[in-house]
This record gives C-alpha cells, sequence and structure tokens, in this order.
C-alpha cells in the first residue's frame, strides 16, 4: 500500500532538488550577470544610499563628498561643492540616472564595503578596511577655475596635459550644469531639462564632441612632411592666394584670399606660421593619403585612446577613401571635410610634440587613499605611443613657437616666457567658424600642453578665428599654470 | 525549538531594525511574544489532545513562519502588523481543531465526507458572486483573478476561500477514495499488455479534468487550477497504485494546457514571460526579471537583512516572498528555506506511511502533497521552471487565508501522526 506513497514523496524530492539546482544556477552562475544587468537598480540604489569616499582634485580640494542624508540619517547624500565646474570630469552618482565620470570609473573604491552580508561581516572581522576609499585627480583646481572663467560663457573646452607625465591638469567644458541638481527631490524635473536644454549642458566638448580641428591639423601633415622627409622647414613651395584642385572644380585659397608673405616661394616654417591653405593642400596630396593617415592614427586618431572616463574617438577616414580624390586629400591636411577631432585629442597632439615626440599615456587619477588617508595606490607616468621622432619634434617645436612670436598666434604670447603653438578655424556646417588653439610652453622644458576649442565663433561670431578667440584663453591657462607651478603655496 | 523560532522572527526583525539605524526595540519583542504565544499554543495544544503525534510539524512550520515573517515585515510594516494577527488566528484555529477531534478523532471527516465536499465546491464558487450586490458577500477581483471573496458585516473581511476549499477537497478524496478503492482498481479490458481501465474509473479523472479547468476559466487562476488537479490525480494514483491515472491525467493536463493556451491571452502572457521575460520586460516580463535580479543580487551570501532592494519586486510580500528571500539572504538562506520544507514534506509522507488504515494514510499524504505541490508550483515559477502561477508560499507569504488554512493542516497533520501511534 505504501508503494505509491514512496514513489510520490521520491518525486517531490527529486523536484526539490531540481529547485536547489535551478536557484543555486541563478545566485552562483548566473548572478555576477544578473546584479550587473543595466536594467537592474538595485547596485546603483544601495550605493548611492551609501557613504562614498571623497574625490579630490591635485591640489587637495575636496570635489565630492557625502554628507548624512537631514532625512534618513542611514543614508548619505553626494555633493559637489564646485556645482559645475568638474560636472564632465568628476561627474556625478545619481540614485536615479547612473553614475558618469569619476563617479562610475571609481565606483568601486569610491564605494564603502560596510554592510551586513556574510562577506562584509567576516571580511571586517578580519580586520580589513571596508570603509570607502578617496580618489585624488590630477586636475588642479586654481587652474580649472580660471580654464572655466577664461571660456566665459561661450561654448567649448579647455584641455590642458602635462606632457611630461601624460597628467591631465584642467579639463573643462562649457557650458555645464550643476550636478546637484540630479540628487535628491527635484532629480527627475532637472534631468528631464538638462537632456531637453537646446545648448546640451550633459555634452563633454573636452571628450565627447569632436569638431573639424581646422589649421592645428597642419601640425599632423608638417609631422607627416618631416618624418617622411618629404618637405623641411625650408623647403620651398609656390606663393599663391589659391589654387586648383585636380580632378575638380574646387579650389583652395588662403585666409582672405591672401598671399603667403612676400616673394614667388614660400617656405614650409613660413607657410605654417601664416597658415597658409595653398602650401598645406600641395603637401598634402604630395605625402599621399597614407601618410598623412598614418601620422594621424599615430597621435591616437583611429584608435581607442586609454581615458579614465568615456572619450570619443577622433576620426580620419582610411587612406585608400582618398585613391580617387586628390581634392577630398587636399581639403582634408587643412583639417576641414571628414577629419574630427576632440579638444582632448588635439591636446594629445601638442603633448607628444612637447615632451620631444613620446606620448605620455594620459589620465585623471593620481592616487587612490584607504579612509585613514594613508597611500593606497598612485598613478606612475607611462608611454603611450611615440608618434614622431625626437629630432622631427624639435623642428615642430620651433616652428609652432614662431607662430607664437611672429604667425597667426601672436595673442598666445607671454612675456618672458617661451610659447609655442598653433591656430586653427574650421568651418561649421551650421554657423560661425570653430576657434582652436593648441600650444605648449615653455618651448625649452614643456609643463603643459594645451588645446582650446571654441565652438561656433564663441562671442566674436563669423569673424572669429582661432588666433583671436582660441589663443587669447589658452594664454591665460598656460600663464596661470606657470605661476601656480612656480609657486605652489595659494 | 518553538522558542528559538520565536527568537529567530525577534532577532530577524531587529536586524531589520538596525539596517534602518534602530536594534531591538518593541517591534522585537512584540514579535517574540506573538510566536511564542502563537506556536506556544500550538504546541501546548497538541501536548493535550494529541500527544503522540511526531514533534516536528510545529518545529518546522514555526520556522518557515519565522523566516516568512521577517521578509513580510521587512517589505510592508503594516502588512506584518496584519500578520501577526494571522499567526494568532491561524494557531487558536489549528488549537481548536485538535479540541475538537480530541475524543472522536478524524472519524467525523471520514462520515461527513460529502457535507466536505459541497462546502468545498461553494468555498470554491464563492468568488464568482457579483461584485456588488443586496448580500454581504462579495465575489471581488484582484489582478485580474477571481479568487476572492470579500465579507461585508460592519467591517470588511476579505480572503480567499480557495486555500481552506483545498483542503477539504483532500478531506473528502480521503475518505472517498479510501471506500472506493478496490472499485477503481480492479479492471478487466486489455489492450495487449496494457489493462485498459473501465471507463466508469476514468470518470473521476474527468472530473478533476473539468472542475479544475473550470477554476481556471471562470476564476482565470492557473495556480490554483493546477494545484486542484495535481491533488485528484496524484491522490487517485495513490490509493489505487494504477499508473494509468497518472499518464491519463498527464495527457489531459497537457490537453488542457495547450487548449488554455490557444484560448487565453492571460495564459499565453504568462508563457511568453516565462520563455523570455526580456522580450516583455516593462511588463509581463516585469516581476520575472526582477525576481532574478533579485536572486542573482542576492548571490551567495545576501545582501544582508534589511539592505537590499526587494520591494523592487513586485508582489514581494506574496507570491514572489522567495525572490526576496533571496536577495536578502542569499542561496544560504533559499536553500534553508526549500531543505525546510522538504523536511515537512518528508515528515508528512512519514505519517502517511506509518498510518495503518488507508483514510488516514490518504489522507496525511493528501495534506502533504498539497503543501509540497503548492510549494513546488510557486518557487517553480519564481526560479523560472515553468510559468509563474501566482499561488502563496505556505506559511511565507503574507496572507491570512493562507496562513490559517496552513495552520489547520498541520492540525489534521498532528492529529493522524497521534492516532497511528495510539
Amino acid at each position: 500500500m505504501n508503494g505509491p506513497l514512496r514513489r510520490v514523496a521520491v518525486a517531490l524530492f527529486v523536484v526539490f532538488m531540481i529547485l536547489v539546482l535551478n536557484v543555486t544556477y541563478w545566485q552562483v552562475i548566473a548572478a555576477d550577470r544578473l546584479r550587473d544587468d543595466p536594467r537592474n537598480s538595485r547596485v546603483l540604489l544601495t550605493r548611492t544610499g551609501r557613504e562614498r569616499g571623497l574625490i579630490i582634485s591635485a591640489d587637495g580640494e575636496i570635489l565630492a563628498r557625502s554628507i548624512g542624508d537631514p532625512i534618513d540619517s542611514q543614508r548619505y547624500l553626494r555633493q559637489y561643492p564646485y556645482e559645475g565646474l568638474y560636472a564632465h570630469t568628476v561627474g556625478f552618482s545619481s540614485l536615479l540616472f547612473g553614475g558618469t565620470g569619476i563617479e562610475r570609473a571609481f565606483a568601486e573604491e569610491l564605494t564603502s564595503g560596510r554592510d551586513l552580508t556574510v562577506a562584509g561581516v567576516i571580511n571586517a572581522l578580519l580586520g580589513g578596511d571596508v570603509r570607502a576609499q578617496s580618489v585624488q585627480l590630477t586636475l588642479n583646481h586654481q587652474l580649472q577655475t580660471i580654464a572655466s572663467e577664461a571660456l566665459a560663457g561661450q561654448t567649448g573646452a579647455v584641455v590642458a596635459i602635462n606632457p611630461a607625465t601624460g597628467e591631465i591638469l584642467a579639463m573643462v567644458s562649457t557650458p555645464d550644469f550643476d550636478p546637484n541638481r540630479l540628487i535628491g527631490s527635484g532629480a527627475p524635473q532637472a534631468w528631464s531639462d538638462l537632456q531637453e536644454d537646446p545648448t546640451r549642458p550633459l555634452l563633454s566638448r573636452a571628450t565627447g564632441q569632436s569638431y573639424p580641428p581646422g589649421s592645428t591639423f597642419k601640425s599632423i601633415v608638417a609631422t607627416a612632411a618631416l618624418e617622411t622627409g618629404e618637405a623641411g622647414p625650408d623647403t620651398l613651395f609656390p606663393n599663391t592666394r589659391s589654387i586648383d584642385l585636380p580632378n575638380s572644380t574646387a579650389t583652395i585659397e588662403n585666409f582672405n584670399a591672401s598671399l603667403c608673405g612676400a616673394g614667388d616661394q614660400v617656405t614650409l616654417e613660413e607657410s605654417f606660421l601664416r597658415s597658409c591653405n595653398t602650401t598645406f593642400a600641395l603637401l598634402g596630396m604630395d605625402l599621399g593619403a597614407e601618410a598623412v593617415v598614418d601620422a594621424a592614427q599615430s597621435f591616437g586618431f583611429n584608435r581607442p585612446v586609454p581615458l579614465e572616463i568615456p572619450l570619443l574617438t577622433s576620426a580620419i577616414p582610411p587612406a585608400d577613401t582618398f585613391a580617387n580624390s586628390l581634392a577630398a586629400l587636399a581639403q582634408t591636411s587643412l583639417g576641414e571635410r571628414d577629419v574630427q577631432a576632440t579638444a582632448f585629442q588635439m591636446a594629445l597632439v601638442a603633448s607628444a610634440i612637447a615632451n620631444d615626440g613620446l606620448l605620455m599615456e594620459p589620465h585623471l587619477l593620481a592616487r587612490i587613499f584607504d579612509a585613514d588617508s594613508t597611500l593606497e595606490s598612485e598613478v606612475e607616468p607611462s608611454v603611450y605611443a611615440q608618434p614622431l621622432g625626437a629630432g622631427t619634434a624639435v623642428v615642430l617645436q620651433q616652428m609652432m613657437e614662431r607662430v607664437v612670436t611672429q604667425g597667426t598666434g601672436t595673442r598666445a604670447q607671454i612675456p618672458g616666457v617661451r610659447v609655442a603653438g598653433k591656430t586653427g578655424t574650421s568651418e561649421s556646417a551650421t554657423g560661425p567658424p570653430h576657434a582652436w588653439f593648441i600650444g605648449f610652453a615653455p618651448v625649452e622644458r614643456p609643463m603643459m600642453a594645451i588645446a582650446v576649442v571654441v565652438a561656433s565663433g564663441g562671442d566674436i561670431g563669423e569673424s572669429a578665428t582661432g588666433g583671436s578667440v582660441a589663443a587669447p584663453i589658452a594664454r591665460t591657462v598656460i600663464e596661470a599654470w606657470l605661476n601656480i607651478a612656480l609657486d605652489p603655496a595659494p | 525549538m518553538v522558542l528559538a523560532a520565536a527568537a529567530l522572527a525577534a532577532f530577524g526583525v531587529s536586524l531589520v531594525n538596525f539596517a534602518d539605524g534602530g536594534g531591538v526595540d518593541a517591534q522585537s519583542a512584540l514579535t517574540f511574544l506573538v510566536f511564542s504565544l502563537a506556536f506556544g499554543a500550538l504546541l501546548a495544544g497538541m501536548r493535550a489532545w494529541a500527544p503522540s503525534a511526531v514533534p516536528f510539524l510545529i518545529p518546522l512550520a514555526a520556522t518557515i513562519s519565522a523566516v516568512g515573517f521577517v521578509t513580510v515585515y521587512r517589505l510592508d510594516r503594516e502588512l506584518a502588523d496584519l500578520q501577526r494577527w494571522w499567526l494568532l488566528l491561524g494557531s487558536g484555529l489549528a488549537v481548536l481543531a485538535l479540541y475538537m477531534m480530541r475524543s472522536n478523532g478524524l472519524d467525523p471527516l471520514r462520515r461527513y465526507r460529502y457535507l466536505f465536499l459541497a462546502a468545498a465546491v461553494a468555498l470554491l464558487l464563492l468568488p464568482l458572486l457579483p461584485v456588488s450586490g443586496p448580500l454581504p458577500l462579495h465575489g471581488l477581483e484582484v489582478n485580474g483573478s477571481r479568487l476572492w471573496v470579500r465579507f461585508d458585516v460592519g467591517v470588511r473581511i476579505q480572503f480567499q476561500p480557495g486555500e481552506v476549499a483545498k483542503l477539504l477537497l483532500v478531506v473528502f478524496l480521503a475518505s472517498f477514495l479510501a471506500e472506493r478503492q478496490t472499485a477503481l482498481t480492479v479492471s478487466n479490458r486489455h489492450l495487449g499488455p496494457i489493462r485498459l481501465p473501465e471507463p466508469r474509473q476514468l470518470s473521476p479523472v474527468v472530473v478533476a479534468w473539468a472542475a479544475s479547468f473550470a477554476v481556471l476559466i471562470y476564476q482565470r487562476d492557473l495556480g490554483a487550477s493546477m494545484l486542484l488537479f495535481g491533488v485528484f490525480i496524484v491522490m487517485l494514483y495513490m490509493a489505487t497504485n494504477r499508473f494509468t491515472y497518472l499518464t491519463t491525467g498527464l495527457l489531459v493536463f497537457t490537453g488542457g494546457v495547450v487548449l488554455a493556451y490557444t484560448r487565453f491571452a492571460h495564459v499565453q502572457r504568462r508563457v511568453t514571460a516565462w520563455l523570455d521575460p526580456w522580450s516583455d520586460y516593462d511588463d509581463a516580463g516585469y516581476q520575472i526579471a526582477q525576481g532574478m535580479f533579485a536572486m542573482g543580487s542576492g548571490s551567495l551570501s545576501g545582501s544582508g537583512l534589511g539592505l537590499g532592494r526587494p520591494d523592487l519586486i513586485p508582489a514581494a510580500a506574496t507570491d514572489f516572498v522567495f525572490a526576496a528571500v533571496a536577495e536578502e539572504m542569499g542561496l544560504a538562506g533559499s536553500i534553508v528555506v526549500i531543505a525546510a520544507y522538504a523536511l515537512l514534506v518528508a515528515t508528512g509522507f512519514g505519517i502517511a506511511l506509518r498510518s495503518r488504515d488507508l483514510f488516514r494514510k490518504l489522507l496525511a499524504a493528501g495534506l502533504t502533497f498539497v503543501l509540497g505541490l503548492q510549494t513546488i508550483l510557486i518557487l517553480a515559477g519564481v526560479v523560472r521552471i515553468m510559468p509563474v502561477t501566482g499561488i502563496t508560499l505556505p506559511f511565507m507569504s503574507y496572507g491570512g487565508s493562507s496562513l490559517l488554512a496552513n495552520f489547520l493542516l498541520i492540525a489534521l497533520l498532528a492529529r493522524v501522526s497521534h492516532e497511528e501511534r495510539t
């Protein structure tokens, strides 16, 4: 009589075993996948409620901190004392909208591991430090403030790098937004306001938006010429107001259709400091697509350059797309048409030239401290690439110095300091031109490489040029840095 | 053991408070008191009126209830306040049942079986009463299912009569099958080596199928219908040891499933959500997906009580209470819960196996099976072995009707156990 009962009981136990196996699958094998699923808001919800570590600038200012929630003593609220100044670098950590920037990149380190999980309790009992760590950035607060003020309400970006180490000294994008608005009540409204804002304050013009680099790209074409031996600083080019492009009705003319100095012929160096389009269009066609594209790629174009926060890859079309179109190559050599660069990428170009050809790996993280303020880890400088030889770099440094002393970049001059640079004014499809300046100083021992972009003419509009709009901003930032670096005490 | 379970519940409540910034407080004390009182009274009742019963039933039920209560408390303090009352009421009812069975034992259950059948059918039909009408009794639609009845007598009391009906049906079936065993077993028809059942013998299967399908159609409740059908068929099998009942049962079940799938949109939705919760993540698949997130986030050791976010799971305090446990207590907690149910089922079958007469055997086995199957149906839904059915997890989910019914179930099991040892 008990036979069927036994079989039913056994069947039930088999099913219980299957349940155990299944739940083990979800909680062990599939656990990481489920926990990290972007639709699973748990990690974010628990993290944002917990205490997070400090984010501090290179000069010790607190850029982000956790304060006790006045309503709920067990929860913490994130606070950003400098409001929009670090909106695109430090980013934010929000209950509802996720995390961005450094807050996202170092979420693990910044989050307290103190909780009541078995793992957490055991770790704490064994003396493991479960407190949140603090993150120190390479950004200098004084410099960041000055760079932001220098952009003064214009749309654009400033990226300043220490060329010898790859430390990012300042990175500003305007317009910015106050990440504190995304914490606490009113956050959903603030978020939708920001997303619908036509000035797009959430977008980083330093790392998330590319523009045609205009004549700043000539420094890359010049690199290609010097590296391949196609031309040197004294190589002569015809001095014309404009040239006709082969197999095309298009012409290329100099700025204001002017001549490139006096005489029938002009040197490459002279053309560089005057930013003559005719010379560089001819030079680009002489070099060929491969050399130009290779030079750009060696600086980081078309490559995922490592950075702690998301970085848009700057782009130039592959060489074979120019096979039948010398005209397109000529226009690309002027930094127009299909070439697109972020301000960050152009800062890397300046940095590599300044550092005698060695491009250091760029980074925002300087150090990680544990909760007792003892050093946990430190980022060591490392070489990312060598886009050009040291000899080429020295020649380019001199050519760029002359741009500032005698050429289009005179408004970047600082008395008593040797400044090098290259201006750019690139066409915008929708409005006034974008004003560019890349450069570094002091030439004999560069302490800063910089890229400035001011979108759509800035305050000046149609008449804006890199020399008139971007160069003065670079000047202000470079000068400020030299003062800070030589006299660290504020 | 019972005190340990009460302490467990109180400790759990304190941990939840702690995660919230509090600690041991009046809520912990109250919980300890209620658990001690409820299960202590049940224990005392068993000592008095079923002293020979196996001692494991109540501690197991108390442990499962404690884990469930802590989870409900963690999710919703107001529900926990109610749940405490339900615990007291349920144990009171179980003690009352033990008291009423003190002299005549289970015999009245056997004798008045048709009364139980009628009561069960009436209870199953109750939710179909008009939603509004002059009667004080109304049907109620919750989440698209007609499972609830509202009782308007000054205060409004809502209950799920199906929970009690399933017990009454088991009692009826045990009594009916114990008597008709021979008639249902003997068969002279053969098809080759296979013995065919008499057509008359198949009629109970058809009745079971029709009844559970009716529940599915009119009350739109997948879980209750599968539970009823499973209990019918398995009890038939246990009474007759005829495999045919299982196979034909499985056949008509499959037919019913196919029919239900093709005809009912709400069944289709559940199946689709089960097969691929991501395809309709925002709607039908949301609960399953959140349950999976909860289990995955819980991982081995869990987030800790009060520190996870099981509140993100829809119906976390009822249907998906297991996912909430899995999130906050981790795989360790999940396995303890499943093991506790397995032990309870083992204890129940132990009672059935030791019983001497067929009625008690079938009664104990049927009651245990109904508890086991209900547990499996909802757990299998949560861990995605089958579509979610929307029934409560015995002793763990929030819900008065469910708790009362399961307390009664334990009282009946205890009585069967007692009678077979004296």
